[in-house]
C-alpha cells in the first residue's frame, strides 16, 4: 500500500485508488512476466472493482540513456496496454461478497474474461489474468514515518507496528509470455493507471515506483517554494512517460526538499546536490515507472537495482522491477538516508501478515474480517 | 476573498458523467467502513466518522449517525489538544442539530488552528443550517479558494437552495455537474437530492420529481430520495407508486419519516386501519427520537404531529423548538403552519385518524 490515499481525489472512490504496482519475472516460469496492480487498501469483505474505471497497465520498452551521476532511461515511443474493466455484480445472493465478472483487453485485441476471486483467473492466448481480494502485501509503520518527519529524527522502533497488518486489497494480476506479447526489450517500463471510463477517459491516478507520492512527496513543510500545495492530484494527472514542463519544477523542488530532509536524518550528507541544485535521485525518481529486465531470472530483492547499477556504471545483476515480498520501506529509507554508505535503516516491520507465494496469483488469500460494530 | 454572489455559472454539460454504479458504490462504502473497524489512529477514526455520516445520509440510518457521534466523543480521551477531534465532534453534533455545541467545538478548534479551512467550512455549513445566511456566505468566502470547483458549486447550490433562491441554486447545481471530476455517485446524488428538496418546498413538484429520480438513478438505495420521491408522487396523484416505494423503507429504516408518510398517504386514500398501524409506529419512534435527539428531529416531529400524528399542540411545541435551533425561512413557515392549525376551528393539514394517546 505504498501509494494508498495518495491525493484527495483518489479518496472519492476507493476502488480507483491504486496502492501498489509490482512487475517481476514469474518465479514459476522464466518465460513469463507478471504485472500486478493493487487498489482499495484496507478494503472490507464487500469491496468490488468499479464499473466506471479502466484499470490500465502501460508497458514501454526502455533503453538506458545514460549511466553515472546523470543516469537516465529513454522510454520508447511504442507502448502496449492491458485494460481491465468490470461489470456490475447483478445478484449478491445474500453473500457479503458478490460475484463480479471482468475482462482484460490484451494488446493484440483479444479479450480474457474472468470471474473475480477465482484463483485460476481467466486464460486466453497464453495470458492469465486474476482479479480479486487478497491480503495486503505491503508492510510499514506509518506512525513512525510521520514521527520521523515531525521530529527530524529517525523514529523507528526495533519492533515496529505494521499499520497494514491483517488488511486486504483488491488486486489484478496479469501473467504473460513477454516475448510473444511485447515488442523490443528486454528492459520494460511499467506504469499502472486508473481512468474514468467513458468516451474520453480521464486519468484518476497513476503509479510506478513505490512511495513516490506519499513518503517522497507528501510532506510539504520542507518545501520552501510551495509549502501549502497538495501536489499529489496534480502529479497523478500527469502522463508518467511525458511530464509536462509546466509543473515539472514544482515536483522537482518538492522532491529535492524532501530527499534532502531524509538525507540529513543521520547527521551527514550522502547525497550532495549537483551543479543544477538537484538531489542526485530526483531525476531518476521522477521517471516514475518500474523498470524490469524481463530476460533475467526472478529475484527476491531487486527493486531499484537497475537504477543503482546505472549510477555505478555496472551491469545490473537482478531483474529490477519489484517483487511482492520486498521490504520496500527499509530499502527506501536506507537509500534516502545514507545511500548505502551506512548501516541499513530498519523500520521495525519486516514482514506482512502473510507472505506472497511463488505460484499464481502470488498474493496471499484475503485475511478474515477483523469484526466490528457494522 | 471570492465574491460568491457574483460567481458566474457556465453552460453545463451534464450528460457525460461517468460514475460508479450506485450498488457498487454502496458495497464499497460498506467495505471502507468495515476496513476501518478496529482503527488505531485518529485520522482513521475521523475518516470512519465521515463514512458513517455518509452512509447515514444515503441509507437514512439514524444508527449510523449515532455511531459516528459515539466515535467522535470517544476520540477525546487521547487527543483533545488537537483541533481535529473538535472538528469531528462538531460535525456529528451538527448532524443532530446541536448547533450551539458544534459551534463551541469549532471555536476551540479555531483557537488551536486558526487557519483550518475544514473547520471554517464546517462553521459555514452550521451557520447556513441555522439560517444565518450572511454569516455563512462570509465564512464560505474566506475558504472557497481552498476547495475544489465541485465542492464550491455544491456548497453554494445548497446555500441558495436553503435560502429559497431557486434560480441561483439551480445555476450552481448545473455548474457543479459540469465541473465534477470524480467517479463516486454520492456527491452528485446528494446534490440532486438537495435540489429536489428545494423544488419540493417551492411547490414545483415536476422539477422535484426529476431531481429525486436523477438521484435514485445514481444510487438506487438512496432512502431519503426514495422517500421524498414518494411524497411527490403522492402529491402528483400517484399514491400507488408512492406506497410501493415507502413500504420497504418503512419496514427497514430506523427513521420514522417513511412510516409517517405511509400513514399520511394511506389515510388520504381512506385506508384508515393500515394508516393507524404506521401512524402508531411513527409516533412511538418520534417520541423515542425526540427524547434522545430533541433538536435533530424537532422539524420532522412537528410535521408529523401537525399531519398524520394529529396532535397539533405537540406539533406546535416542536415547531417552536425547531425555530429556536434555526431561524430559516422553512422553520418560520413550519411555526406559522403550527399556529394556524392550533387556531380554534382550523383543520389540521393532512391529518388522519383520531388523536393518539400521549
Amino acid at each position: 500500500m505504498s501509494d494508498h490515499f495518495s491525493g484527495p481525489r483518489a479518496l472519492t472512490d476507493p476502488a480507483a485508488d491504486i496502492s501498489d504496482v509490482f512487475a517481476f519475472p514469474a518465479p514459476d516460469d522464466a518465460q513469463q512476466l507478471v504485472v500486478v496492480m493493487d487498489v482499495f487498501g484496507k478494503s472490507g469483505p464487500s469491496a468490488v472493482f468499479s464499473d466506471a474505471v479502466i484499470y490500465r497497465f502501460r508497458i514501454k520498452p526502455v533503453e538506458i540513456a545514460a549511466t553515472g551521476p546523470e543516469a537516465s532511461f529513454a522510454p520508447s515511443e511504442s507502448e502496449i496496454v492491458f485494460d481491465c474493466v468490470f461489470d456490475v455484480p447483478r445478484d449478491t445472493g445474500g453473500a457479503v461478497r458478490p460475484v463480479q465478472h471482468g475482462r482484460c483487453l490484451l494488446p493484440n485485441g483479444r479479450t480474457v474474461s474472468f470471474r473475480a476471486d477465482d484463483e485460476n483467473g481467466g486464460v486466453d492466448d497464453g495470458v492469465q489474468v486474476f482479479a480479486g481480494q487478497r491480503s495486503e502485501p505491503f508492510f510499514l509503520d506509518v506512525r513512525m514515518i510521520e514521527k520521523t518527519a515531525v521530529t527530524g529524527k529517525l523514529s523507528f522502533k526495533p519492533k515496529g507496528s505494521d499499520t497494514l497488518y491483517g488488511t486486504n486489497i483488491l488486486a489484478i494480476v496479469i501473467k504473460f509470455d513477454w516475448r510473444k506479447m511485447l515488442k523490443g526489450g528486454p528492459l520494460f517500463a511499467v506504469v499502472c493507471e486508473t481512468l474514468s471510463a467513458g468516451k474520453r477517459p480521464v486519468r484518476i491516478e497513476r503509479v510506478g515506483r513505490p512511495e513516490i507520492k506519499n513518503v517522497s512527496m507528501s510532506f510539504k513543510m520542507f518545501d520552501q517554494v510551495n509549502r501549502d500545495l497538495e501536489i499529489r492530484d496534480l502529479y497523478n494527472s500527469e502522463d508518467a512517460f511525458d511530464l509536462k514542463p509546466d509543473y515539472f519544477d514544482t515536483y522537482r523542488v518538492r522532491l529535492n526538499a524532501n530527499l534532502a530532509f531524509y538525507d540529513g536524518l543521520d547527521g551527514k550528507v550522502d547525497w550532495a546536490f549537483d551543479g543544477h541544485g538537484n538531489h542526485p535521485l530526483t531525476k531518476l525518481l521522477l521517471a516514475d515507472f518500474l523498470v524490469v529486465d524481463a530476460s533475467m531470472p526472478f529475484a527476491e530483492t531487486s527493486y531499484f537495482d537497475i537504477e543503482r547499477s546505472m549510477r555505478e556504471g555496472r551491469p545490473h545483476a537482478t531483474p529490477g522491477g519489484r517483487w511482492l515480498n520486498e521490504d520496500i520501506m527499509d530499502f527506501v529509507f536506507t537509500l534516502y538516508v545514507n545511500g548505502g554508505n551506512g548501516p541499513p535503516v530498519n523500520d521495525g516491520v519486516d514482514a506482512p501478515i502473510a507472505w506472497s507465494s511463488k505460484a499464481f496469483p502470488y498474493l496471499a488469500p484475503p485475511n478474515p474480517p477483523k469484526g466490528g460494530a457494522t | 476573498m471570492t465574491n460568491l454572489s457574483e460567481t458566474v455559472a457556465l453552460e453545463p454539460e451534464v450528460g457525460s458523467l461517468t460514475l460508479t454504479d450506485g450498488s457498487i458504490a454502496l458495497l464499497n462504502l460498506q467495505a471502507q467502513i468495515d476496513g476501518l473497524e478496529g482503527h488505531d489512529t485518529f485520522e482513521q477514526a475521523a475518516t470512519l466518522i465521515d463514512l458513517l455520516i455518509l452512509r447515514g445520509q444515503i441509507l437514512g440510518r439514524i444508527s449510523d449517525y449515532e455511531q459516528a457521534a459515539q466515535l467522535a466523543n470517544h476520540q477525546f480521551g487521547a487527543s483533545a489538544t488537537d483541533a481535529a477531534p473538535y472538528i469531528a465532534r462538531a460535525r456529528t453534533r451538527a448532524v443532530f442539530h446541536r448547533f450551539a455545541e458544534a459551534l463551541d467545538d469549532l471555536d476551540r478548534a479555531d483557537r488551536m488552528a486558526p487557519h483550518d479551512a475544514v473547520a471554517k467550512r464546517e462553521r459555514a455549513a452550521i451557520l447556513q443550517a441555522q439560517g444565518r445566511f450572511d454569516e455563512a456566505i462570509s465564512t464560505y468566502s474566506a475558504v472557497m479558494d481552498s476547495v475544489g470547483q465541485f465542492e464550491r458549486a455544491a456548497a453554494l447550490a445548497g446555500l441558495w437552495a436553503e435560502r429559497g433562491e431557486v434560480d441561483r441554486a439551480q445555476r450552481f447545481y448545473l455548474d457543479g455537474l459540469r465541473c465534477y471530476r470524480g467517479i463516486s455517485p454520492f456527491p452528485v446524488a446528494l446534490l440532486e437530492f438537495q435540489l429536489g428538496v428545494m423544488w419540493m418546498r417551492d411547490a414545483r413538484l415536476g422539477e422535484a420529481r426529476t431531481c429525486f429520480e436523477a438521484a435514485i438513478r445514481r444510487v438506487p438505495a438512496y432512502a431519503p430520495a426514495q422517500g421524498h420521491l414518494a411524497e411527490v408522487e403522492a402529491d402528483l396523484g400517484n399514491p400507488e407508486s408512492a406506497l410501493a416505494r415507502l413500504y420497504p423503507l418503512a419496514v427497514s429504516s430506523d427513521d420514522p419519516d417513511y412510516a409517517a408518510q405511509l400513514a399520511r398517504i394511506l389515510g388520504e386514500m381512506g385506508w384508515n386501519d393500515e394508516s393507524s398501524v404506521w401512524r402508531r409506529w411513527a409516533a412511538d419512534r418520534y417520541d423515542e427520537l425526540t427524547a434522545t435527539h430533541r433538536e435533530a428531529f424537532a422539524d420532522h416531529a412537528a410535521e408529523f404531529w401537525l399531519g398524520p400524528g394529529n396532535d397539533p399542540k405537540k406539533g406546535l411545541r416542536f415547531a417552536t423548538l425547531n425555530l429556536e435551533a434555526r431561524k430559516t425561512p422553512r422553520a418560520r413557515g413550519l411555526l406559522a403552519q403550527a399556529l394556524d392549525v392550533n387556531m380554534v376551528g382550523a383543520t389540521p393539514a393532512r391529518c388522519s385518524g383520531a388523536a393518539l394517546p400521549n
